[in-house]
This record gives structure tokens, C-alpha cells and sequence, in this order.
């Protein structure tokens, strides 16, 4: 087998770990529901559910600021009885809710988690892309994807024989389809300047030109809009508007079933704003800095990661600190428990402050690799490539929660739009408005002198 | 021979899947198996090095035009009807066809001297896009029918929406909008 033999085990070590990013979504869900509730509660002046806790012994309650409730939610969802309504289809009642899940773990291949990772390994050069699927179709793969994660929505809403359900699936899916048209037609403005569908190629662009954010901002616009309206939440949720249509097409499933089509919806929110961080945000690349300037300087750019996160901590102790002596001077009954519990933050905190700041500090001093160019990449040891690689991730993960935070805000500020609305803004403002932007982007590359 | 397996799992997919689209008697069935046969077809167009079509394949045809089809099936309720049977006088003129037409595909594919490489890139984005839009003049001229297409397309979309609205009765019914 020469397919195998013509890698190093590094290569293929790489390659593989690779697909360990198919579960970024699902990972993301446990981050943005914690994200969402307290968010809620934040933009409602309340505080959101945070009463859930462990006990350990010998310390107290922990309560991990909230993120107990959503474990309780969980195991609640996973033991629940599975059932189907009388008259459903069972076939095909039970297997619509894996359609959207399976779809989850399919679309992260194609996202640049970092940039190409080019190292010196055992006499030659190696290259080994960002995403699991380097391939030139690259977004459209995407689309193609989350086109056919519809069928999980339609199936659902016909198979569970109840009006309310068909009706909701119906509205799902012709938002879906309407909104993916506009989805497509506004990104294809920064696809013409970038000449590739390749996600990799266009994030290479964005570094060295500007970012899309920048060169599109009209596009950049009409993709946020069609993507929350895609994700199918408010205020587009007229599939699941409650004082209509009970919970649209999920309204007859429970347990687990219901879980996996609320963590489908968590998970599209993540793929999406991925996507648009790629899109529009420069991806992995790092502002105002290129790759080939940080592979240069590796010891001060560790030394910078190292220090944004010791800065991350310490606002973290900031806090901590600010609502314990809130605390300290209220009546509050179960104050002393909630002491206790801040007690451990802090000791963690300042562990990891502490933590951060050392290896910032041995990476400033000690980690200078020499890097030298072949062929125009910059060519170093796998220690800088794996650097580089981490410093993308982490900066892809910043702006896409960031575009997280984006969907959220947006639910909660907004109210919900009427369905003839819905269509009447997607077929004719965005569409309209990324035909126009599309043209007058596709003349002036011409004029300019784009290929 | 890693390409070899893939494909007789794809292969075997999507003529199963296509065979269950003539088999089964229930028609959101059989246009659930439809979808699973193209998007197996999309797979092996991709494996022979046309990955731009396996997507296109997936995004229109599995995505877009099979969603229309199911959607057609579950609002016409032809989702409710079981009872069609499977064979009537019509299958004796489009089955001997059927064959017929099988016969002569593959012994057009076994005279050819086609060759299977998989290393070979055939429809990447890049070379369908020269040969379809190459405005030479020595060169294929697809450019001109793409075009004629397109204005096809759109006239058809015109020419339903006016045949929708005559049948409505030219009352505008949908425009509540504009009370308000």
C-alpha cells in the first residue's frame, strides 16, 4: 500500500487527529446553551438558572456558575421514555432526528481549523492542510451538506401525524430553501475576489489583502441576516412560533429525540458562525499580523497567546473578586456556600495566572527556532508549525464565539417577525440586495484588474 | 484499489437505493430512496475526480429538487396512497424499454476504451469552468447555451407564475400587508 508508506507517521499522526475538529460543534453546544441561558438572563436583568449543584464532601456546593443546569438538562433528556405518537410513522419518526445530527458531525471538514502546517520532518518537507477535506469545491460542500439536513425537519413534521408539527416542517423548509439561496449569492462576492471556492485560499486572501468584513460589507451583512434566518431562530422562528404552531416540526418528540434536534440547532449556529468568521473575519488569520511574520517571531507570539490568556484569567479574578465582596456585605442565606465555592475559582484562577505568565515568560526567553523559506513558505520545525497551529485555532474560536454571542443577542433583542415577513424580506431585500452587490463587485474586480 | 472499494460500495448503494425506488410502494419512500441514490451517484462522481459535479449533484438535485418532489408528495397527500399496484398494462411498453435501454448502455460502455484513473482530476471547479465558459472562438461555445438556458429557465419561471395567478383568479389574495 504506497498510499500509506508515502507518509511519515508524523503525517498521517496529524491527518487523523484532524478529525477529532468533527466534534467541534458538539462540544460548542455544551459552551453556547450555559452561553445563551445566562445570556438571557443577563439581557432580562435576571440572573438565569444557576440553583444546580454537586455536593462534595468535606467542601461544599459547586455550582460551576451555572453550568450544573445544563448537565441536570442533559441527563433529564437522556433518561426520559422514547415514545411515538399513535398513527406516526415509526420508520421514519425515528430516524428524522439523526438527519440534522449526522449532517453536524459531516460539515466541519471543510472549515481551515489553521493554516496550511508546513515543517521540515525527516529529510523533506511536509504540507498538511487545515481542513479535513482540502478540496477545491471546499464551501460549496458545506452548502450541499446543510441543504440536505432540511429532510431531517420535512420528515420529522410529516412522520409524527400532527398538524401542528406538518405545518411547522413545511415553514422550515421553505425558509431553509429560500434563505440558502440568499446565503450563497451574498458570499459569492468575496469567492469572485478571492477566485476560489477552496475556504483555505480565501482565508490566504483575507490575510494578505483585507478582510471580507472590509471589501464586502453589504455581503458581509446579508450573510448574517441569511444565516440566523437559516438556523431557524428568533426572530425568524416562525417554524416554531409557540403562540402559533405549539414547538413547529418537533412538537411530538421528547427524550433524547428532542435533543438531538435542539442540539442540531445549537450545532448549525456554530457551523455558521464559523463560517462567517471564515468568510468575513479573516478565519485563523490573526489581525494586522501574517503567518510568515509570527513563524518568525514564534517565541514572542507564544509569549502574547500566553499573555492574552493570563489577561483572560485575571479579568476572571476581576470579577470573582468584585461579586464575593458584593456578597460578603448581603444577608443572603446560602452566602457562606457560595464563599466557599469562590474560594476554588480564585485558587484556580491564580494557578492558571500564574501558569500562563511562566510560559509566557519561557517562551519569550528560550524559544527562538530558526526558520528558513523554500519555495516561498516559510519552512520551520514541527514545534513552530504546531505553535502557528494552535495560535489559529485559538483565534478562529475567539471570533467564531464571538459570532455566537451575535446570534444571541440577536434572539433576545429582537422580536419576532409574521411569516409573509420572513419572505418578503428574503426573496425580495437580501436577494436583491446580493444580486446588486454581486454585480458591482464582479465590475469593479474587472476594472481593478482581478483575474 | 483503495478507489475500487469505495466504489463498489457506492455502486452498491445507489443501485440498491434505485432499485428500492421501484420496489417500494409507498411514495415518500420512494423518493427517499431516490435521494440516497443520487447522493451515492455524488459520491462516485467524486471519486473519479469530479468533486464540483458530486456537490453540484448534492446540492441540487438531493437538496433542492428532491425536497420539491417530497414536498409535493406529503401536501398533494399522495403520501396517504398505498394501493397503487405495482405493475398494470402501461409496464409491459416501459419495462421491455427499460431493458432495452440498459442493453444498449452497457454495450456502448463495454466497446469504449474508457480508462479509470483515479489520480486524474476531470471536473475540478477550474476545468469545468474553462470549458464551459471558453469565449474563444475555436472553443466549444457552451457559453452560448448556458445562456439560452438561463433566459429558458426564467421564462418558464414567468410563465408559471402567470399561469398561478390566472388560476387564482388575478385576486391579489396574499397582500395583507398593506391593510396594516
Amino acid at each position: 500500500m504506497d498510499i500509506i508508506e508515502s507518509k511519515t507517521w508524523v503525517e498521517w499522526l496529524i491527518t487523523i487527529g484532524k478529525f477529532a475538529f468533527c466534534f467541534v460543534p458538539v462540544l460548542y453546544i455544551l459552551l453556547l446553551i450555559p452561553m445563551e441561558r445566562r445570556g438571557a438572563g443577563f439581557m432580562q436583568d435576571r440572573q438565569g438558572p444557576n440553583r444546580s449543584y454537586i455536593k462534595i464532601p468535606y467542601f461544599g456546593k459547586i455550582r460551576l456558575l451555572g453550568y450544573v443546569q445544563n448537565m441536570c438538562d442533559g441527563t433529564k433528556l437522556f433518561f426520559k421514555e422514547m415514545f411515538a405518537p399513535k398513527g406516526a410513522n415509526k420508520f421514519l419518526y425515528y430516524v428524522a432526528p439523526a438527519i440534522p445530527f449526522a449532517i453536524v458531525f459531516l460539515s466541519p471538514c471543510v472549515i481551515p481549523w489553521f493554516g496550511p502546517m508546513v515543517f521540515e520532518w525527516g529529510g523533506k518537507t511536509v504540507r498538511i492542510a487545515g481542513s479535513i477535506v482540502d478540496s477545491d469545491v471546499g464551501v460549496l460542500l458545506l452548502f450541499g451538506l446543510s441543504s440536505l439536513s432540511a429532510y431531517g425537519a420535512v420528515l420529522a413534521g410529516w412522520a409524527s401525524k400532527s398538524k401542528y408539527s406538518f405545518l411547522g416542517a413545511l415553514r422550515t423548509s421553505s425558509m431553509t430553501i429560500s434563505y440558502e439561496v440568499c446565503l450563497g449569492l451574498s458570499m459569492m462576492g468575496i469567492l469572485l475576489l478571492a477566485g476560489s471556492f477552496n475556504l483555505t485560499d480565501i482565508v490566504n486572501w483575507q490575510e494578505h489583502h483585507v478582510w471580507g468584513i472590509v471589501a464586502q460589507p453589504v455581503a458581509f451583512f446579508c450573510f448574517l441576516i441569511a444565516s440566523i434566518a437559516e438556523t431557524g431562530r428568533a426572530p425568524f422562528d416562525v417554524a416554531e412560533g409557540e403562540p402559533e404552531l405549539v414547538a413547529g416540526y418537533h412538537t411530538e418528540y421528547g427524550a433524547m429525540q428532542f435533543g438531538l434536534f435542539y442540539m442540531g440547532e445549537y450545532s448549525h449556529i456554530c457551523i455558521n458562525s464559523f463560517l462567517i468568521a471564515t468568510l468575513f473575519l479573516g478565519g485563523y488569520s490573526v489581525p494586522f499580523v501574517t503567518t510568515e511574520t509570527m513563524q518568525a517571531h514564534m517565541g514572542g507570539s507564544l509569549a502574547i497567546l500566553f499573555g492574552v490568556l493570563a489577561f483572560l484569567a485575571l479579568a476572571f479574578l476581576h470579577l470573582i473578586y468584585r461579586y464575593s465582596a458584593k456578597l460578603a456585605k448581603r444577608a443572603q442565606s446560602n452566602k457562606m456556600e457560595i464563599l466557599q465555592e469562590y474560594k476554588l475559582y480564585k485558587l484556580i484562577a491564580w494557578v492558571a495566572v500564574v501558569v500562563f505568565v511562566a510560559l509566557g515568560a519561557c517562551a519569550w526567553l528560550f524559544y527562538n527556532p530558526a526558520n528558513f523559506v523554500v519555495n516561498g513558505f516559510a519552512v520551520g520545525s514541527l514545534a513552530t508549525a504546531v505553535g502557528t497551529a494552535l495560535i489559529h485555532l485559538l483565534v478562529l474560536v475567539v471570533k467564531s464565539v464571538f459570532f455566537c454571542w451575535v446570534w444571541i443577542w440577536v434572539r433576545w433583542t429582537l422580536p419576532r417577525f409574521r411569516y409573509d415577513h420572513v419572505m418578503h424580506l428574503g426573496w425580495k431585500i437580501i436577494l436583491n440586495i446580493a444580486l446588486i452587490n454581486l454585480v458591482v463587485t464582479a465590475v469593479i474586480a474587472k476594472l481593478v484588474g482581478g483575474n | 484499489m483503495l478507489a475500487l472499494v469505495y466504489f463498489i460500495i457506492l455502486a452498491v448503494i445507489a443501485v440498491g437505493a434505485a432499485l428500492c425506488v421501484l420496489l417500494s410502494r409507498h411514495p415518500l419512500y420512494g423518493a427517499l430512496s431516490l435521494v440516497v441514490s443520487m447522493v451515492s451517484l455524488a459520491g462516485i462522481y467524486g471519486l473519479v475526480g469530479s468533486p464540483f459535479l458530486g456537490v453540484v449533484q448534492i446540492m441540487v438535485y438531493a437538496g433542492a429538487i428532491m425536497m420539491l418532489v417530497t414536498f409535493v408528495i406529503m401536501v398533494l397527500n399522495g403520501a396517504k396512497d398505498k394501493r397503487t399496484p405495482m405493475f398494470d398494462g402501461v409496464s409491459f411498453f416501459i419495462i421491455p424499454a427499460v431493458l432495452v435501454l440498459a442493453a444498449m448502455v452497457g454495450f456502448a460502455l463495454l466497446r469504449s476504451t474508457m480508462t479509470f484513473d483515479s489520480a486524474t482530476v476531470a471536473g475540478s471547479v477550474k476545468v469545468t469552468s474553462e470549458t464551459l465558459f471558453n469565449m474563444a472562438s475555436t472553443g466549444p461555445g457552451y457559453f452560448l447555451l448556458f445562456e439560452v438556458i438561463g433566459v429558458l429557465l426564467l421564462s418558464a419561471m414567468v410563465a408559471a407564475i402567470f399561469l398561478a395567478k390566472r388560476h387564482l383568479g388575478s385576486v391579489i389574495s396574499e397582500n395583507t400587508e398593506d391593510k396594516h
